[in-house]
Protein backbone atom coordinates (compact mmCIF):
# COMPACT_ATOMS: atom_id res chain seq x y z
CA UNK A 1 0.00 0.00 0.00
CA UNK A 2 1.28 3.47 -0.91
CA UNK A 3 0.17 6.78 0.57
CA UNK A 4 0.43 10.46 -0.30
CA UNK A 5 -1.37 13.70 0.46
CA UNK A 6 -2.80 15.84 -2.35
CA UNK A 7 -1.48 19.31 -1.42
CA UNK A 8 -4.19 21.00 -3.49
CA UNK A 9 -6.92 19.40 -1.39
CA UNK A 10 -5.32 19.40 2.09
CA UNK A 11 -6.58 22.28 4.25
CA UNK A 12 -4.73 21.39 7.44
CA UNK A 13 -7.47 19.63 9.41
CA UNK A 14 -4.69 17.47 11.02
CA UNK A 15 -6.80 14.34 11.49
CA UNK A 16 -4.40 12.13 9.48
CA UNK A 17 -1.45 12.90 11.75
CA UNK A 18 -3.70 12.47 14.78
CA UNK A 19 -4.78 8.99 13.62
CA UNK A 20 -1.48 7.87 12.06
CA UNK A 21 1.41 9.92 13.47
CA UNK A 22 4.03 7.57 12.00
CA UNK A 23 2.68 8.07 8.48
CA UNK A 24 1.99 11.81 8.30
CA UNK A 25 3.70 14.98 9.44
CA UNK A 26 2.26 18.48 9.68
CA UNK A 27 3.89 21.70 8.60
CA UNK A 28 4.95 23.78 11.61
CA UNK A 29 3.77 26.87 9.77
CA UNK A 30 0.27 26.00 8.56
CA UNK A 31 -0.45 22.44 9.70
CA UNK A 32 -0.83 21.06 6.19
CA UNK A 33 0.04 17.38 5.97
CA UNK A 34 2.51 15.36 3.98
CA UNK A 35 3.25 11.64 4.00
CA UNK A 36 6.40 10.52 5.83
CA UNK A 37 6.71 7.35 3.76
CA UNK A 38 5.81 6.24 0.26
CA UNK A 39 5.18 2.62 1.16
CA UNK A 40 3.03 1.95 4.20
CA UNK A 41 4.58 -0.68 6.53
CA UNK A 42 2.31 -3.72 6.72
CA UNK A 43 1.59 -3.20 10.42
CA UNK A 44 0.38 0.37 9.76
CA UNK A 45 -2.05 -0.29 6.94
CA UNK A 46 -5.05 -0.04 9.29
CA UNK A 47 -3.80 3.38 10.46
CA UNK A 48 -3.42 4.51 6.85
CA UNK A 49 -6.96 3.43 6.03
CA UNK A 50 -8.32 5.17 9.13
CA UNK A 51 -6.49 8.38 8.16
CA UNK A 52 -7.82 8.08 4.61
CA UNK A 53 -11.37 7.63 5.85
CA UNK A 54 -11.09 10.44 8.42
CA UNK A 55 -9.85 13.17 6.09
CA UNK A 56 -12.61 15.80 5.80
CA UNK A 57 -11.23 17.00 2.46
CA UNK A 58 -10.56 13.48 1.06
CA UNK A 59 -7.03 14.65 0.36
CA UNK A 60 -5.27 11.34 1.09
CA UNK A 61 -4.47 9.06 -1.80
CA UNK A 62 -4.00 5.36 -1.09
CA UNK A 63 -2.68 3.13 -3.86
CA UNK A 64 -3.38 -0.54 -3.35
CA UNK A 65 -5.66 0.57 -0.52
CA UNK A 66 -9.21 -0.25 0.41
CA UNK A 67 -11.88 -0.60 -2.28
CA UNK A 68 -13.35 2.78 -3.16
CA UNK B 1 -40.10 35.71 -24.88
CA UNK B 2 -36.47 36.75 -24.23
CA UNK B 3 -33.54 34.67 -23.02
CA UNK B 4 -33.89 36.31 -19.61
CA UNK B 5 -37.51 35.18 -19.42
CA UNK B 6 -36.50 31.61 -20.25
CA UNK B 7 -33.77 31.71 -17.62
CA UNK B 8 -36.21 32.98 -15.04
CA UNK B 9 -38.69 30.21 -15.79
CA UNK B 10 -35.92 27.59 -15.51
CA UNK B 11 -34.75 29.10 -12.23
CA UNK B 12 -38.27 29.05 -10.80
CA UNK B 13 -38.73 25.45 -11.93
CA UNK B 14 -35.51 24.36 -10.23
CA UNK B 15 -36.56 26.05 -7.01
CA UNK B 16 -40.11 24.68 -7.17
CA UNK B 17 -38.76 21.12 -7.39
CA UNK B 18 -36.72 21.60 -4.23
CA UNK B 19 -38.83 24.00 -2.19
CA UNK B 20 -38.72 23.32 1.58
CA UNK B 21 -39.59 25.70 4.39
CA UNK B 22 -36.40 26.08 6.42
CA UNK B 23 -35.84 28.59 9.23
CA UNK B 24 -32.87 27.76 11.40
CA UNK B 25 -33.41 30.80 13.65
CA UNK B 26 -36.56 29.39 15.30
CA UNK B 27 -36.58 27.50 18.61
CA UNK B 28 -38.45 24.72 16.77
CA UNK B 29 -35.45 24.04 14.55
CA UNK B 30 -33.31 23.41 17.63
CA UNK B 31 -35.92 21.20 19.27
CA UNK B 32 -36.63 19.21 16.08
CA UNK B 33 -33.11 19.26 14.67
CA UNK B 34 -32.77 15.50 14.17
CA UNK B 35 -36.20 15.08 12.55
CA UNK B 36 -35.71 18.10 10.25
CA UNK B 37 -32.26 16.86 9.26
CA UNK B 38 -33.52 13.37 8.40
CA UNK B 39 -36.43 14.86 6.44
CA UNK B 40 -34.13 17.11 4.42
CA UNK B 41 -31.68 14.27 3.75
CA UNK B 42 -34.54 12.08 2.53
CA UNK B 43 -36.41 14.65 0.41
CA UNK B 44 -33.92 17.20 -0.84
CA UNK B 45 -30.32 17.30 0.45
CA UNK B 46 -30.07 20.56 -1.51
CA UNK B 47 -33.30 22.50 -0.86
CA UNK B 48 -34.66 25.92 -1.74
CA UNK B 49 -36.18 27.90 1.14
CA UNK B 50 -38.09 31.16 0.65
CA UNK B 51 -37.07 32.43 4.09
CA UNK B 52 -34.78 35.49 4.47
CA UNK B 53 -35.11 36.60 0.86
CA UNK B 54 -34.74 33.06 -0.46
CA UNK B 55 -31.71 30.81 -0.27
CA UNK B 56 -30.45 27.30 -0.93
CA UNK B 57 -29.84 24.93 1.98
CA UNK B 58 -27.26 22.15 1.59
CA UNK B 59 -27.63 19.46 4.27
CA UNK B 60 -26.46 16.17 2.74
CA UNK B 61 -22.84 15.31 3.45
CA UNK B 62 -21.85 14.67 -0.18
CA UNK B 63 -23.67 17.79 -1.34
CA UNK B 64 -22.08 20.00 1.34
CA UNK B 65 -18.69 18.48 0.53
CA UNK B 66 -19.01 19.02 -3.22
CA UNK B 67 -20.32 22.57 -2.97
CA UNK B 68 -18.11 23.85 -0.13
CA UNK B 69 -14.98 22.85 -2.01
CA UNK B 70 -16.03 24.58 -5.25
CA UNK B 71 -14.18 27.79 -4.43
CA UNK B 72 -14.14 28.81 -8.09
CA UNK B 73 -17.92 29.38 -8.13
CA UNK B 74 -18.49 30.43 -4.50
CA UNK B 75 -17.90 33.77 -2.84
CA UNK B 76 -17.62 34.61 0.86
CA UNK B 77 -17.35 38.28 0.01
CA UNK B 78 -19.36 40.90 1.88
CA UNK B 79 -20.30 43.42 -0.79
CA UNK B 80 -24.00 44.30 -0.44
CA UNK B 81 -23.93 46.56 -3.50
CA UNK B 82 -23.24 43.46 -5.59
CA UNK B 83 -25.76 41.47 -3.55
CA UNK B 84 -22.98 39.41 -2.00
CA UNK B 85 -23.75 39.33 1.69
CA UNK B 86 -21.03 37.28 3.28
CA UNK B 87 -21.46 34.27 5.51
CA UNK B 88 -24.61 35.13 7.45
CA UNK B 89 -28.27 34.62 6.51
CA UNK B 90 -29.95 37.01 7.08
CA UNK B 91 -27.28 39.67 6.54
CA UNK B 92 -25.41 40.64 9.68
CA UNK B 93 -27.22 43.52 11.43
CA UNK B 94 -23.86 45.24 11.98
CA UNK B 95 -23.42 45.52 8.16
CA UNK B 96 -19.66 45.34 8.67
CA UNK B 97 -17.38 42.96 6.85
CA UNK B 98 -16.60 39.94 9.04
CA UNK B 99 -12.84 39.92 8.61
CA UNK B 100 -11.18 37.51 6.20
CA UNK B 101 -14.03 35.00 6.53
CA UNK B 102 -16.02 37.44 4.42
CA UNK B 103 -13.32 37.82 1.77
CA UNK B 104 -12.26 35.78 -1.24
CA UNK B 105 -8.73 34.91 -2.35
CA UNK B 106 -6.19 36.32 -2.81
CA UNK B 107 -6.83 38.74 0.09
CA UNK B 108 -8.28 35.96 2.27
CA UNK B 109 -5.22 33.79 1.63
CA UNK B 110 -2.85 36.62 2.51
CA UNK B 111 -4.54 37.11 5.88
CA UNK B 112 -4.32 33.41 6.64
CA UNK B 113 -0.68 33.24 5.63
CA UNK B 114 0.06 36.07 8.07
CA UNK B 115 -1.75 34.35 10.96
CA UNK B 116 -0.99 30.65 10.37
CA UNK B 117 2.40 30.66 12.16
CA UNK B 118 0.56 31.71 15.35
CA UNK B 119 -2.22 29.10 15.07
CA UNK B 120 -0.66 26.00 13.49
CA UNK B 121 -0.58 22.74 15.50
CA UNK B 122 3.07 23.38 16.43
CA UNK B 123 2.33 26.99 17.39
CA UNK B 124 -0.64 26.05 19.57
CA UNK B 125 1.16 23.14 21.29
CA UNK B 126 3.58 25.68 22.81
CA UNK B 127 0.70 27.13 24.84
CA UNK B 128 -0.28 23.85 26.51
CA UNK B 129 1.51 24.58 29.84
CA UNK B 130 -0.14 28.03 29.86
CA UNK B 131 -3.59 26.49 29.38
CA UNK B 132 -2.96 23.81 32.01
CA UNK B 133 -2.09 26.47 34.58
CA UNK B 134 -5.11 28.57 33.61
CA UNK B 135 -7.51 25.61 33.88
CA UNK B 136 -5.93 24.61 37.19
CA UNK B 137 -6.61 28.07 38.60
CA UNK B 138 -10.19 28.21 37.26
CA UNK B 139 -10.97 24.87 38.91
CA UNK B 140 -9.16 25.84 42.13
CA UNK B 141 -11.56 28.78 42.47
CA UNK B 142 -14.40 26.25 42.89
CA UNK B 143 -12.85 22.96 43.97
CA UNK B 144 -13.38 23.43 47.73
CA UNK B 145 -17.02 24.42 47.35
CA UNK B 146 -18.21 21.35 45.44
CA UNK B 147 -20.16 23.53 42.99
CA UNK B 148 -19.21 25.10 39.66
CA UNK B 149 -20.85 26.58 36.60
CA UNK B 150 -18.87 24.98 33.79
CA UNK B 151 -19.78 27.84 31.42
CA UNK B 152 -19.22 30.87 33.67
CA UNK B 153 -16.32 29.50 35.71
CA UNK B 154 -14.38 27.45 33.16
CA UNK B 155 -15.42 27.35 29.50
CA UNK B 156 -15.91 31.13 29.20
CA UNK B 157 -12.61 31.87 30.92
CA UNK B 158 -10.02 29.66 29.24
CA UNK B 159 -10.60 30.32 25.51
CA UNK B 160 -10.95 34.06 26.20
CA UNK B 161 -7.73 34.40 28.19
CA UNK B 162 -5.75 32.31 25.69
CA UNK B 163 -7.08 34.32 22.74
CA UNK B 164 -6.07 37.60 24.39
CA UNK B 165 -2.63 36.14 25.17
CA UNK B 166 -2.16 35.15 21.53
CA UNK B 167 -3.28 38.58 20.36
CA UNK B 168 -0.85 40.31 22.72
CA UNK B 169 -3.56 41.95 24.84
CA UNK B 170 -3.67 42.24 28.67
CA UNK B 171 -5.03 38.99 30.11
CA UNK B 172 -6.98 40.73 32.87
CA UNK B 173 -9.17 42.42 30.23
CA UNK B 174 -10.79 39.08 29.37
CA UNK B 175 -14.24 39.92 30.84
CA UNK B 176 -14.49 43.05 28.65
CA UNK B 177 -14.26 40.82 25.56
CA UNK B 178 -15.93 37.68 26.87
CA UNK B 179 -19.23 39.15 28.08
CA UNK B 180 -20.44 40.75 24.85
CA UNK B 181 -18.92 38.03 22.64
CA UNK B 182 -21.29 35.48 24.13
CA UNK B 183 -24.25 37.77 24.82
CA UNK B 184 -24.34 39.18 21.28
CA UNK B 185 -24.87 35.62 20.02
CA UNK B 186 -27.56 34.45 22.41
CA UNK B 187 -29.53 37.64 23.13
CA UNK B 188 -32.60 37.90 20.87
CA UNK B 189 -32.80 41.26 19.05
CA UNK B 190 -36.10 42.03 20.83
CA UNK B 191 -34.79 41.27 24.34
CA UNK B 192 -35.02 44.11 26.91
CA UNK B 193 -31.41 43.21 27.76
CA UNK B 194 -30.22 44.00 24.23
CA UNK B 195 -29.39 47.72 24.80
CA UNK B 196 -27.07 46.74 27.67
CA UNK B 197 -25.43 44.05 25.53
CA UNK B 198 -24.93 46.53 22.69
CA UNK B 199 -23.33 49.00 25.11
CA UNK B 200 -20.92 46.28 26.24
CA UNK B 201 -20.13 45.40 22.63
CA UNK B 202 -19.41 49.06 21.85
CA UNK B 203 -17.08 49.22 24.86
CA UNK B 204 -15.28 46.11 23.59
CA UNK B 205 -14.91 47.62 20.11
CA UNK B 206 -13.54 50.84 21.58
CA UNK B 207 -11.04 48.91 23.67
CA UNK B 208 -9.98 46.92 20.63
CA UNK B 209 -9.57 50.07 18.51
CA UNK B 210 -7.42 51.58 21.24
CA UNK B 211 -5.36 48.37 21.42
CA UNK B 212 -4.56 48.53 17.70
CA UNK B 213 -3.42 52.16 18.03
CA UNK B 214 -1.26 51.25 21.04
CA UNK B 215 0.20 48.23 19.24
CA UNK B 216 1.35 50.49 16.40
CA UNK B 217 3.08 52.82 18.89
CA UNK B 218 4.50 50.17 21.20
CA UNK B 219 4.88 46.90 19.29
CA UNK B 220 4.20 43.67 21.20
CA UNK B 221 4.31 40.20 19.66
CA UNK B 222 1.01 38.54 18.79
CA UNK B 223 -1.81 38.36 16.29
CA UNK B 224 -2.37 42.15 16.31
CA UNK B 225 1.26 42.71 15.41
CA UNK B 226 0.97 40.10 12.65
CA UNK B 227 -2.02 41.93 11.18
CA UNK B 228 -0.31 45.33 11.39
CA UNK B 229 2.63 43.97 9.39
CA UNK B 230 0.63 41.76 7.00
CA UNK B 231 0.88 42.41 3.28
CA UNK B 232 -2.57 42.04 1.74
CA UNK B 233 -2.20 42.24 -2.02
CA UNK B 234 0.87 44.39 -1.42
CA UNK B 235 -0.88 46.78 1.00
CA UNK B 236 -0.96 47.08 4.77
CA UNK B 237 -4.46 46.60 6.18
CA UNK B 238 -6.25 49.63 7.60
CA UNK B 239 -7.16 49.83 11.29
CA UNK B 240 -10.74 49.02 10.29
CA UNK B 241 -9.63 45.88 8.45
CA UNK B 242 -7.46 44.87 11.42
CA UNK B 243 -10.42 45.31 13.78
CA UNK B 244 -12.54 43.17 11.45
CA UNK B 245 -9.97 40.39 11.59
CA UNK B 246 -9.69 40.66 15.39
CA UNK B 247 -13.46 40.53 15.85
CA UNK B 248 -13.50 37.43 13.67
CA UNK B 249 -10.79 35.81 15.82
CA UNK B 250 -12.68 36.70 19.01
CA UNK B 251 -16.03 35.57 17.62
CA UNK B 252 -14.50 32.37 16.32
CA UNK B 253 -12.37 31.68 19.37
CA UNK B 254 -14.66 32.36 22.32
CA UNK B 255 -18.24 31.17 21.99
CA UNK B 256 -17.51 28.08 19.89
CA UNK B 257 -15.05 26.41 22.24
CA UNK B 258 -17.29 27.31 25.17
CA UNK B 259 -20.21 25.65 23.40
CA UNK B 260 -18.28 22.47 22.65
CA UNK B 261 -16.98 22.14 26.20
CA UNK B 262 -20.32 22.76 27.87
CA UNK B 263 -22.24 20.32 25.68
CA UNK B 264 -19.62 17.62 26.12
CA UNK B 265 -19.57 17.97 29.90
CA UNK B 266 -23.37 17.90 29.98
CA UNK B 267 -23.39 14.65 27.97
CA UNK B 268 -20.70 13.08 30.15
CA UNK B 269 -22.74 13.92 33.26
CA UNK B 270 -25.71 12.15 31.70
CA UNK B 271 -23.55 9.14 30.75
CA UNK B 272 -21.37 8.39 33.80
CA UNK B 273 -20.26 4.99 32.49
CA UNK B 274 -18.93 6.60 29.31
CA UNK B 275 -17.34 9.35 31.41
CA UNK B 276 -15.49 6.78 33.50
CA UNK B 277 -14.42 4.97 30.32
CA UNK B 278 -13.05 8.22 28.88
CA UNK B 279 -11.30 9.06 32.15
CA UNK B 280 -9.65 5.64 32.39
CA UNK B 281 -8.84 5.18 28.69
CA UNK B 282 -8.03 8.75 27.71
CA UNK B 283 -4.75 7.83 26.00
CA UNK B 284 -6.65 5.92 23.35
CA UNK B 285 -10.03 7.72 23.50
CA UNK B 286 -9.41 11.44 23.98
CA UNK B 287 -8.72 12.20 20.31
CA UNK B 288 -11.66 10.24 18.90
CA UNK B 289 -13.99 11.47 21.66
CA UNK B 290 -13.06 15.07 20.88
CA UNK B 291 -13.80 14.60 17.18
CA UNK B 292 -17.09 12.91 18.04
CA UNK B 293 -18.19 15.75 20.31
CA UNK B 294 -17.21 18.17 17.53
CA UNK B 295 -19.29 16.19 15.01
CA UNK B 296 -22.32 15.76 17.22
CA UNK B 297 -22.57 19.28 18.66
CA UNK B 298 -21.11 21.27 15.70
CA UNK B 299 -20.68 24.55 17.65
CA UNK B 300 -20.75 26.69 14.48
CA UNK B 301 -23.59 24.97 12.62
CA UNK B 302 -23.02 26.45 9.18
CA UNK B 303 -21.92 29.28 6.91
CA UNK B 304 -23.50 31.11 4.00
CA UNK B 305 -22.00 31.61 0.57
CA UNK B 306 -22.99 33.47 -2.60
CA UNK B 307 -22.67 31.76 -5.99
CA UNK B 308 -20.30 33.83 -8.10
CA UNK B 309 -21.31 32.25 -11.42
CA UNK B 310 -24.00 30.06 -12.93
CA UNK B 311 -23.13 26.43 -12.26
CA UNK B 312 -24.46 22.92 -11.64
CA UNK B 313 -23.15 21.02 -8.61
CA UNK B 314 -24.51 18.00 -6.80
CA UNK B 315 -27.44 17.73 -9.20
CA UNK B 316 -28.68 21.29 -8.73
CA UNK B 317 -28.45 24.28 -11.06
CA UNK B 318 -27.46 27.51 -9.33
CA UNK B 319 -27.51 31.08 -10.63
CA UNK B 320 -24.91 33.78 -10.05
CA UNK B 321 -25.99 35.77 -6.99
CA UNK B 322 -27.96 32.88 -5.40
CA UNK B 323 -27.47 32.63 -1.67
CA UNK B 324 -26.64 29.31 0.01
CA UNK B 325 -26.54 27.93 3.55
CA UNK B 326 -23.95 25.19 4.03
CA UNK B 327 -25.06 23.22 7.07
CA UNK B 328 -22.03 21.59 8.65
CA UNK B 329 -24.29 20.43 11.48
CA UNK B 330 -26.74 18.57 9.25
CA UNK B 331 -23.98 17.13 7.05
CA UNK B 332 -22.51 15.73 10.27
CA UNK B 333 -25.68 13.68 10.83
CA UNK B 334 -25.74 12.05 7.38
CA UNK B 335 -26.26 8.32 7.92
CA UNK B 336 -24.53 7.47 4.63
CA UNK B 337 -21.23 8.67 6.11
CA UNK B 338 -21.78 8.36 9.88
CA UNK B 339 -23.50 5.10 10.93
CA UNK B 340 -26.05 5.70 13.70
CA UNK B 341 -25.49 9.45 13.26
CA UNK B 342 -27.65 10.62 16.17
CA UNK B 343 -25.68 8.66 18.77
CA UNK B 344 -22.36 9.62 20.33
CA UNK B 345 -19.69 6.94 19.87
CA UNK B 346 -16.52 8.02 21.67
CA UNK B 347 -14.41 5.67 19.55
CA UNK B 348 -16.06 6.43 16.19
CA UNK B 349 -13.90 5.59 13.16
CA UNK B 350 -13.73 7.43 9.85
CA UNK B 351 -15.14 10.56 11.48
CA UNK B 352 -14.68 13.00 8.59
CA UNK B 353 -16.93 15.64 10.15
CA UNK B 354 -17.13 19.15 8.78
CA UNK B 355 -17.41 21.03 12.08
CA UNK B 356 -14.49 23.30 11.20
CA UNK B 357 -15.88 23.87 7.72
CA UNK B 358 -14.50 22.47 4.48
CA UNK B 359 -12.34 23.99 1.78
CA UNK B 360 -10.22 27.12 1.84
CA UNK B 361 -12.06 28.75 4.77
CA UNK B 362 -11.44 25.86 7.21
CA UNK B 363 -11.46 27.29 10.78
CA UNK B 364 -8.03 28.84 11.35
CA UNK B 365 -8.37 28.29 15.11
CA UNK B 366 -9.18 24.57 14.98
CA UNK B 367 -5.92 23.55 16.63
CA UNK B 368 -6.46 25.98 19.46
CA UNK B 369 -10.05 24.78 19.92
CA UNK B 370 -8.99 21.14 20.16
CA UNK B 371 -6.13 21.80 22.56
CA UNK B 372 -8.08 24.00 24.98
CA UNK B 373 -11.08 21.65 24.90
CA UNK B 374 -8.93 18.60 25.67
CA UNK B 375 -7.08 20.28 28.52
CA UNK B 376 -10.32 21.53 30.13
CA UNK B 377 -11.89 18.09 29.79
CA UNK B 378 -8.91 16.20 31.23
CA UNK B 379 -8.57 18.51 34.24
CA UNK B 380 -12.29 18.17 35.02
CA UNK B 381 -12.12 14.38 34.74
CA UNK B 382 -9.11 14.34 37.07
CA UNK B 383 -10.33 16.74 39.71
CA UNK B 384 -14.14 16.47 39.57
CA UNK B 385 -14.67 12.93 38.29
CA UNK B 386 -18.13 12.53 39.85
CA UNK B 387 -19.61 15.85 38.68
CA UNK B 388 -23.37 15.96 38.18
CA UNK B 389 -24.87 18.74 36.09
CA UNK B 390 -28.10 20.34 37.27
CA UNK B 391 -30.73 20.30 34.51
CA UNK B 392 -32.84 22.89 36.35
CA UNK B 393 -30.06 25.47 36.14
CA UNK B 394 -28.83 24.51 32.68
CA UNK B 395 -29.52 27.08 29.96
CA UNK B 396 -29.09 26.23 26.28
CA UNK B 397 -29.29 28.93 23.63
CA UNK B 398 -32.91 29.16 22.54
CA UNK B 399 -31.89 29.00 18.89
CA UNK B 400 -28.92 27.45 17.11
CA UNK B 401 -28.94 29.60 13.97
CA UNK B 402 -25.53 31.08 14.77
CA UNK B 403 -23.94 29.03 17.56
CA UNK B 404 -25.12 25.80 19.20
CA UNK B 405 -24.23 27.19 22.60
CA UNK B 406 -25.00 27.21 26.31
CA UNK B 407 -25.39 30.08 28.76
CA UNK B 408 -25.10 28.15 32.01
CA UNK B 409 -24.17 24.64 33.11
CA UNK B 410 -24.14 24.39 36.91
CA UNK B 411 -22.80 21.19 38.46
CA UNK B 412 -21.97 19.72 41.85
CA UNK B 413 -19.16 17.31 42.76
CA UNK B 414 -17.28 15.93 45.77
CA UNK B 415 -15.15 18.85 47.02
CA UNK B 416 -11.38 18.57 46.81
CA UNK B 417 -8.30 20.54 47.92
CA UNK B 418 -6.91 23.57 46.13
CA UNK B 419 -3.49 22.93 44.62
CA UNK B 420 -2.44 26.47 43.68
CA UNK B 421 -3.29 30.16 43.64
CA UNK B 422 -6.63 31.52 42.43
CA UNK B 423 -7.47 33.01 39.05
CA UNK B 424 -6.44 36.65 39.65
CA UNK B 425 -3.00 35.74 40.99
CA UNK B 426 -2.54 33.19 38.22
CA UNK B 427 -3.43 35.75 35.54
CA UNK B 428 -0.63 37.95 36.96
CA UNK B 429 1.80 35.04 36.76
CA UNK B 430 0.73 34.16 33.23
CA UNK B 431 0.96 37.80 32.15
CA UNK B 432 4.57 37.91 33.35
CA UNK B 433 5.27 34.72 31.40
CA UNK B 434 3.78 36.31 28.26
CA UNK B 435 5.86 39.46 28.70
CA UNK B 436 9.17 37.92 29.74
CA UNK B 437 9.17 34.98 27.33
CA UNK B 438 7.41 36.74 24.43
CA UNK B 439 5.03 33.79 24.24
CA UNK B 440 2.93 35.35 21.49
CA UNK B 441 5.77 35.32 18.95
CA UNK B 442 5.02 33.13 15.91
CA UNK B 443 6.34 29.56 15.99
CA UNK B 444 8.83 30.50 13.28
CA UNK B 445 10.55 32.83 15.76
CA UNK B 446 9.87 31.10 19.07
CA UNK B 447 9.57 27.32 18.83
CA UNK B 448 9.92 26.71 22.60
CA UNK B 449 7.01 25.81 24.87
CA UNK B 450 5.80 28.26 27.49
CA UNK B 451 7.30 28.01 31.00
CA UNK B 452 4.64 29.04 33.46
CA UNK B 453 5.35 27.52 36.88
CA UNK B 454 7.38 30.01 38.95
Amino acid sequence: MQVRVDPDKCQGHTLCAMRAPKLFELSDIDGHASALVDDVPADQEDDAVEAFQSCPEQAIVLVGGPPA
Amino acid sequence: MTIDDVNEIETDAERDKKRYHFDRHTPEYRLQFEATTADLHGKCPVAWSDTYGGHWVASGHQEVFDIARSADVLSNDFDPERGYQGVTIPTSPSKLQGGFLEMDPPEQRHYRQALNPYLSPAAVARWTPFVDELVRAALDEKIESGAIDFVDDLANVVPAVLTLAMMGLPLKDWPIYSGPSHAMVYTPPTSPDMPRVVQEAIRMMQRLAQAVVEARQQPRPGLIDALIHAQINGNSPSDEDIRGALILLIGGGFDTTTALTAHSLEWLSEHPTERERLRAERDSLLDSATEEFLRFYTPAPGDARTFSSDCAIAGTTFKEGDRLWLSWAMANRDASVFPDPNSIDLSRKGNRHSSFGLGIHRCIGSNMARMTFKRMLVHVLDRMPDFVCDPAGTAHYETIGVINGMKHLPATFTPGPRIGPGLDETLDTLQRACDEQQLAEPVTQRPERAQVIE
